[in-house]
């Protein structure tokens, strides 16, 4: 009996460990009927009534609304704004937007490129299957990322960007948009199309506790993704997972070892030694030192930093540590609700932040020095519910400087100098 | 790797912890012949005198002596806090800094007395702390100030019964008068009166949802001649908590029972903990746990009392509309909320010290500068005293006054915040500062410190730092350095600094 209880307990880890292996495989956490729809803000009529759908049609572009609402922007009084109707002319911009993009060649230079990326989960369904309220997790999203770069991605809890890291290596399926790897587009791939990308796109997961299985012993863990791949001639997989280890700071007696032998930064260790087995370009690192302490931290962020250098490495860096992103990074991503609020090189997002959450984001981290009182920007409140986002702009409800057409129309997302994006109101908004 | 170099290999000694059954045996019997008594201990019934003790700095508020705190497992002994020193001041902050497992967390919970029994226990030490308690009377119960008019007569005030008399809220107009509407029959018609014309009557006011509205009044208590009982005014605070007599008085925490912790616990010294998660009960109110403190640590405090004072409280931390998150369940709030909760409810029992074990971990970086806002601002006013553990040195260099450097059970460091941050000197302290990026500073590459924290069952007898250390000389391969004091309030332990006693 007991002995039967320890085997049970003993297996539920490793019982996760098998889901989340099938997840990668299997992809989709919706099926497969619904994923294809992108859901639009308006609910597109049922196919059966014909007859009701060109009474949307023209009740969409009306003139008479719009007008009112250009007259509203322009007075500056948002007294009888149609909301409704804004967010349905804005939501049919990006539509068309994406729609235009559709066709552009992929960045040669890129080795990542996505476009518009929607990332929705249905959070409630009507009998029908129709559904009702979509989670935007990651709600239009669009960026580059050149070959040995590293790309932080910062924001607080919930605002989507371990999600978007999932969707771009295909763990989900993404809702709509273009993801671009190496210049072909893998956002409609199925599954078993994008097996032998998974050699090169890789991930390293936040907790080193939970990510490893514990039946295994370290070289059954390393030397399973080249066995997948036959990245390497069956003879020889023992003799290169050494050579892997090694050069992720791993002994070699480690070989025989089981996970839970070893502390938490050197399980990390074995997390990267794992991802970068079968010779990845793209890392996607997500928040891979958080669960460590500050000594063992620096350790890892080195190695990683050691290993790009080596090997090439893409990274795709995601984290709620500020300082370690800075550290780390070339090009950093602020997201907040979903969206993208700014976009730049580090050099030009650290000495001028121009958006105000990026402002208050970089003044709030703890500055290890007794002399310096800073200003500090204290954010007031919670970030919203992502299921319900504010109208207009997403940050207006905690934004210092919101203004009265932050709360009704959203801001565009524009490039104000070479290769940095704000999307903000405080910056002029028309093109020019 | 130079980074694992200094790492012993493994090799040969590679089973050196597994213990056979045999061996275990030994262990557990020898620890529970230590346990046993150390509970007994905490359980026996103690006269005060036994646990009174004196400051030896009356400025100060906590003193920590020589403190052991063991847990006694079946692979043996951890030394989880092994002869740690320090001391709080009056209105000071106080930061301990240090990696997950090097006694931080277990130094609170001993000053809580909140270890895990039978297996973690004060093995030895003092910590004394100054309590400002009701004073209390031979039957041992609080004596309460009385209210006075300015000729230092004691003022009245009538007593009320118990229970209220139920009495309907009527409906008025603008300018005051009661509305009436007509009396109504069961089939909705309207009743007719004597004369012909509808009945009126008043009419009750209802709320959203069309309940009647009552409102309780207060009434009061006759005695047998038809007079209202009159009884002595008694103080209250600005939140309108009874006021008592209090008095200061020195106790050992080590020495104390487990029954006598009540009178400290949650009301002198409160903690507020890292997962305001699981630190609430998911099955109250907010109200419902916030009340009990002020109805648990203060006498005479009724129902209505203890909902004003919650309410303040939730108030004093910058909670936006008290009343809704005083009748909320903990899941309805954001992390943010639950933390500024149990803040609250740590201010409820108007501590003199607060142990903030963690408090910002758990949250996003704007809703922790929130935090840490509310913290330095909540100290200001309650003259109180902060002891803040946490990991992260921008934190202690914000909040703290005097920061305490903690390595594997015992303080390698320690002294004002300024000294640590501008002229560190254990190696571990420069590694640690070296360690973390910042934000203003750009380098290549991190500074690291090899290595891991050494197993905490059997430590070495020499320098616990000696293996990751770059500084070593030939003292370290000798005996576990002594504390040098360097300066009036830095002290450090680290051979390096010894040279003069080698000198001589």
């Amino acid at each position: 009996m007991i002995d039967e209880e320890k085997n049970n307990e003993a297996a539920s880890p490793a019982a996760e460990e098998v889901e989340m292996t099938e997840q990668t495989e299997n992809d989709a956490p919706m099926s497969e009927d619904e994923a294809p729809k992108e859901p639009e803000n308006e609910a597109p009529a049922p196919e059966g009534k014909p007859s009701k759908k060109p009474e949307r049609k023209e009740a969409f572009p009306d003139p008479a609304i719009e007008e009112k609402n250009a007259a509203c922007v322009a007075s500056g009084d948002f007294t009888g704004f149609n909301d409704e109707y804004e967010a349905k002319k804005e939501a049919a911009a990006r539509e068309e937007k994406a729609k235009a993009d559709r066709d552009l060649p992929a960045d040669p230079d890129a080795l990542l490129e996505v476009r518009h990326l929607k990332m929705y989960f249905p959070l409630k369904k009507s009998i029908g299957g129709k559904v009702s309220l979509w989670l935007r997790a990651v709600d239009d999203i669009s960026f580059k990322l050149k070959p040995g770069e590293t790309l932080g991605i910062v924001g607080e809890s919930g605002c989507g960007k371990t999600t978007m890291g999932r969707a771009i290596l295909k763990l989900y399926r993404p809702t709509g948009g273009q993801i671009f790897f190496e210049g072909k587009d893998i956002a409609k791939y199925k599954p078993k199309e994008m097996r032998p990308l998974r050699t090169k796109m890789q991930i390293i997961f936040q907790d080193p506790y939970s990510s490893l299985p514990p039946r295994s012993t370290v070289g059954g863990i390393l030397s399973e993704p080249v066995k997948v791949h036959k990245t390497v001639p069956k003879s020889e997989i023992k003799k290169y997972v050494l050579q892997v280890m090694d050069q992720c700071g791993l002994r070699d007696y480690y070989y025989e070892r089981y996970p839970h032998e070893f502390s938490g930064g050197q399980r990390q260790r074995i997390c990267i030694a794992r991802a970068l087995s079968v010779k990845p370009r793209l890392v996607v690192c997500d928040e891979p030192v958080s669960a460590l302490d500050v000594s063992i931290q620096a350790q890892i962020i080195n190695l990683l930093r050691r290993l790009q250098q080596e090997m090439g490495l893409t990274y795709m860096f995601i984290s709620h540590d500020l300082s370690v992103v800075k550290h780390i990074s070339d090009r950093i991503g602020v997201m907040y609700l979903g969206t993208m609020m700014e976009f730049g090189d580090k050099k030009s997002i650290f000495a001028h932040p121009m958006h105000p959450y990026t402002q208050a984001l970089f003044s709030a981290v703890p500055n290890p020095n007794p002399d310096v009182k800073m200003d500090r920007i204290v954010l007031k409140g919670d970030i919203p519910s992502p299921a319900r986002p504010p109208m207009g702009c997403k940050f207006h409800t905690r934004c210092p400087y919101a203004k009265e057409i932050c709360k009704h129309v959203a801001p565009v997302y524009k490039e104000y100098e070479e290769g940095h994006f704000v999307a903000c109101h405080l910056y002029p908004q028309e093109e020019e | 790797m130079s980074e694992n170099e200094t790492q012993k290999p493994a090799h040969g000694k590679k089973n050196s912890h597994y213990l056979t059954g045999k061996e275990i045996r030994a262990i557990v019997r020898s620890n529970n012949k230590i346990t046993r008594a150390l509970e007994k201990k905490k359980k026996r019934k103690a006269k005060e005198s036994e646990f009174l003790s004196e400051m030896k700095n009356p400025s100060n508020i906590l003193e920590i002596e020589d403190l052991h705190t063991y847990f006694f497992t079946e692979q043996g002994v951890v030394k989880a806090v092994n002869g740690v020193s320090f001391e709080i001041p009056q209105g000071a902050t106080v930061g301990v800094v240090g990696e997950s497992g090097c006694g931080k967390s277990v130094t609170s919970m001993s000053i809580m007395q909140l270890l895990q029994g039978p297996y973690g226990q004060i093995y030895s030490g003092a910590i004394r702390f100054k309590s400002y308690d009701f004073k209390r009377d031979q039957k041992g119960k609080p004596i309460p100030i009385w209210e006075t008019d300015e000729n230092g007569e004691p003022v009245y005030e009538p007593v009320y019964e118990k229970k209220g008399k139920k009495v309907p809220v009527w409906e008025t107009d603008a300018e005051g008068n009661q509305v009436l509407e007509p009396v109504l029959a069961k089939d909705g018609t309207p009743v007719l009166g004597e004369d012909g014309t509808p009945a009126m009557q008043p009419k009750q006011k209802r709320d959203e949802k069309g309940k009647k509205l009552f409102t309780v009044e207060q009434v009061l208590k006759l005695d047998a001649d038809g007079n209202p009982v009159m009884q002595p005014k008694q103080k209250r605070d600005e939140y309108g908590t009874l006021k008592f007599e209090m008095e200061e008085k020195t106790f050992d925490i080590a020495q104390m029972p487990m029954r006598e912790m009540y009178r400290l616990r949650g009301r002198q010294i409160a903690m507020i903990f890292q997962e305001p998660m699981t630190s609430l009960n998911p099955v109250f109110t907010i109200g419902n746990q916030l009340d009990e403190v002020t109805l648990l640590h203060f006498p005479g405090s009724t129902k209505a009392d203890a909902k004003r004072r919650s309410i303040e409280m939730l108030n004093l931390v910058g909670i936006a509309m008290p009343e809704r998150v005083y009748k909320s369940y903990p899941h309805e709030l954001s992390g943010g909320m639950r933390q500024r909760v149990m803040i609250s409810m740590a201010l409820a029992g108007d501590p003199r010290l607060i142990i903030a074990d963690e408090p910002t971990t758990a949250l996003d970086v704007t809703i922790q500068a929130q935090i840490l806002d509310l913290l330095r601002d909540l100290k200001s006013r309650i003259n109180g005293s902060i002891l803040l553990i946490t990991h992260d040195l921008g934190i202690i260099a914000e909040m703290a006054d005097y920061v305490v450097v903690m390595y594997a059970g015992r303080i390698i460091e320690r002294g004002t915040v300024s000294e640590i941050f501008h002229h560190p000197m254990h190696p571990y302290t420069i590694g640690l500062q070296k360690s973390k990026p910042t934000m203003d500073a750009d380098s290549d590459s991190l500074f690291n410190i090899p290595g891991n924290v050494p197993n905490p069952i059997d430590m070495p007898d020499y320098c616990y730092f000696r293996e990751r250390c770059s500084g070593c000389i030939k003292k370290c391969f000798g005996d576990y350095p002594e504390m040098i004091q360097v300066s009036p309030t830095h002290f450090v332990a680290c051979h390096l600094y010894d040279k003069e006693k080698a000198n001589d």
